[in-house]
């Protein structure tokens, strides 16, 4: 019965994901080549505009400090708003597809109508959004890595540890795809469900900004996705973010719960 | 063993009735009529049969499961055709017999490559590329392919053409006839009167008849012309109790029966009658009185 849901899942997302794989494996390849040409002006941009060096310690999660290494400068790639966008934008679209998009195209009809579970049907796309979600990153890694043999050795990042940051990006990505399929698993329209978890995920970035200036939002910054995914400080001490994984794997874990719960209770009516 | 059975089942949306207090019990190898106008409640009904929605009250069984808390195992023997039938649009028929088959674990690629056969579908095309007919010939097929013991129907005829429908019929009395059971929900009778043995009639949600269709048919009027060799004995006819004149235009008298024929062919008998016609039971206008509300005039 799972092959069939995820057969029927693989040929309804299989171009989706590999165009996004793509996009992210250009960008990363793209950016990994060009940050470290440009590491003088970028450096120079930091230090010149005031504004700028809250704005990257919001994205990289960390403070910057006096000295800029190559290696903190490589943390740019996984922060990169092309790369974050292109991530999340993948999560929203193929999360909200179960069960929002389905009753939105009236196709939920014919689906509930063979001999599935809901639960069955929902964790079966589930299962192919995280094994999607795995395959664009790799991709993009695999950018990275296509790359970054053009850059010296001393600005490379070690293998391993763009790997755990990699990992850490992931669990942000499971995270934020658990919530669309929470706010997914609330809706009947996929169009709206698709804002709503856009708009979460942009509080969420911005409260992640705001917090570096504004006390009062430092105090509930935990409460982003993005507090968890500290890629620079990750990349200059080689530790492995095991609280952070844990806690955005929770979220993400629990929202898909959650959802499945709320799939598998609630009447599901087309007209 | 009833096939289904539903107990007071009621849903509601909102303030809005959707069904209220449905009570059925359809046995094996029936091909029972569910008709109603639109928005009467049948869609309502079948949802709840395939446990998509969960009744405000009473209970719904198919083959003695629950239709709300066990609807995948209920769906193991049932085929499906909703009334507003929207397919994967990148789907052709080859592939969805092939997923469908592997969730339903069998192989439908025989069975469904015969109906497609029989038809007439192309199992190559997308269905975005399919017309409304074809998209609901492909419906049926999907329905059927795994010769379910119980097809529910709704509105299957809409979009085929006559020689189709034909073929629909067809397909269903042989599943029938195998012991196979058809729940048909249509608004249209002429479907239900061909093909159906039993019909329910469903108005604002509620079962207001639920009768064999020979039952109905006894039951309904007909339509009766006597015409007298001259005028004069058509004015002095003393009309039976059970036939209401309707018109009276020269030697011609115009009635309905209210019930049987022998009674009014023996007092015929001894009548200056030039000729009679007696017409077929009019379910017509009775599925009309059934649909009206009673606030609406007749």
């Amino acid at each position: 019965m799972m092959r069939g849901l995820l057969l029927k899942t693989w040929y309804e997302v299989w171009l989706m994901t590999l165009l996004f794989g793509c996009a992210l494996l250009g960008v990363n390849a793209l950016l990994t080549y060009v940050i470290p040409h440009f590491q003088e002006g970028i450096i120079e941009i930091i230090e010149r505009i005031p504004f700028v060096q809250p704005m990257l310690t919001a994205m990289l999660g960390t403070e910057l400090g006096d000295e800029i290494s190559a290696r903190t400068l490589q943390a740019f790639l996984w922060v990169h708003p092309t790369v974050l966008a292109l991530l999340w934008a993948h999560a929203i679209v193929f999360c909200t597809r179960m069960p929002a998009g389905e009753i939105d195209r009236g196709t939920i009809d014919v689906l509930l109508g063979l001999p599935v579970s809901r639960r069955a049907a929902y964790y079966g796309e589930a299962i192919a959004w995280l094994a999607a979600g795995l395959v664009i990153l790799l991709m993009g890694f695999t950018g990275h890595c296509l790359t970054s043999s053009f850059i010296p050795d001393e600005e490379r990042p070690e293998f391993s540890r763009a790997l755990m940051v990699l990992a850490n990006l992931y669990c942000v990505y499971v995270a934020v795809g658990g919530i669309a399929t929470l706010v997914s698993s609330l809706s009947s329209h996929r169009g709206g469900a698709m804002a709503i978890a856009f708009a979460i995920v942009l509080a969420s970035f911005l409260l992640n900004f705001v917090a570096q200036f504004w006390e009062p939002a430092e105090q509930v910054a935990f409460l982003s996705v993005m507090d968890y995914y500290r890629p620079a400080q990750n990349l200059q001490s080689g530790d492995f973010p095991a609280a952070d994984v844990t806690v955005l794997l929770s979220v993400g874990a629990a929202a898909l719960l959650l959802g499945g719960e709320v799939v598998a209770r609630r009447s599901i009516c087309t007209v | 063993m009833s096939i289904i059975r539903t107990e007071q089942l009621s849903r509601r949306y909102g303030r809005r009735v959707g069904v209220d207090a449905i009570n059925l019990e359809i046995g094996a190898g029936e091909i029972f009529g569910f008709l109603g106008p639109n928005g009467a409640g049948k869609t309502t009904t079948i949802r709840l049969l395939l446990g998509f929605l969960q009744p405000d009250a009473g209970r719904a069984s198919i083959f003695g499961l629950d239709c709300w808390r066990q609807s995948a195992l209920v769906k193991r023997d049932l085929g499906y055709l909703p009334g507003d039938l929207r397919l994967y649009p990148w789907m052709t028929a080859r592939m969805a017999l092939r997923i469908f088959g592997k969730i339903r674990g069998v192989d439908l690629s025989g069975s469904g490559g015969e109906l497609a056969e029989r038809f007439r579908l192309e199992m190559g095309v997308r269905v975005q590329k399919m017309s409304r007919g074809m998209r609901q010939k492909l419906g049926i097929i999907l329905a059927m392919a795994h010769k379910p013991r119980l097809l529910v129907l709704d509105e299957p005829t809409s979009g085929l053409d006559p020689l189709m429908q034909k073929e629909l019929a067809r397909s269903i009395r042989e599943l029938a006839a195998a012991g196979h059971t058809v729940f048909f929900s249509s608004h249209t009778l002429s479907e239900v009167e061909s093909l159906c043995d039993r019909v329910a009639i469903v108005r604002e949600g509620r079962i207001i008849a639920d009768e064999r269709l020979e039952t109905l048919r006894s039951r309904a009027r007909r339509t009766v012309e006597l015409v007298f060799v001259d005028e004069e004995a058509a004015e002095r006819a003393d009309l039976p109790s059970y036939l209401q004149l309707v018109r009276r235009d020269g030697c011609r008298c115009q009635g309905e029966l209210d019930g049987p024929t022998p009674p009014l062919v023996h007092w015929a008998d001894d009548q200056p009658l030039a000729d009679i016609s007696i017409g077929p039971p009019d379910l017509g206008s009775m599925f009309h009185k059934f649909y009206q509300l009673p606030s609406e005039p007749s």
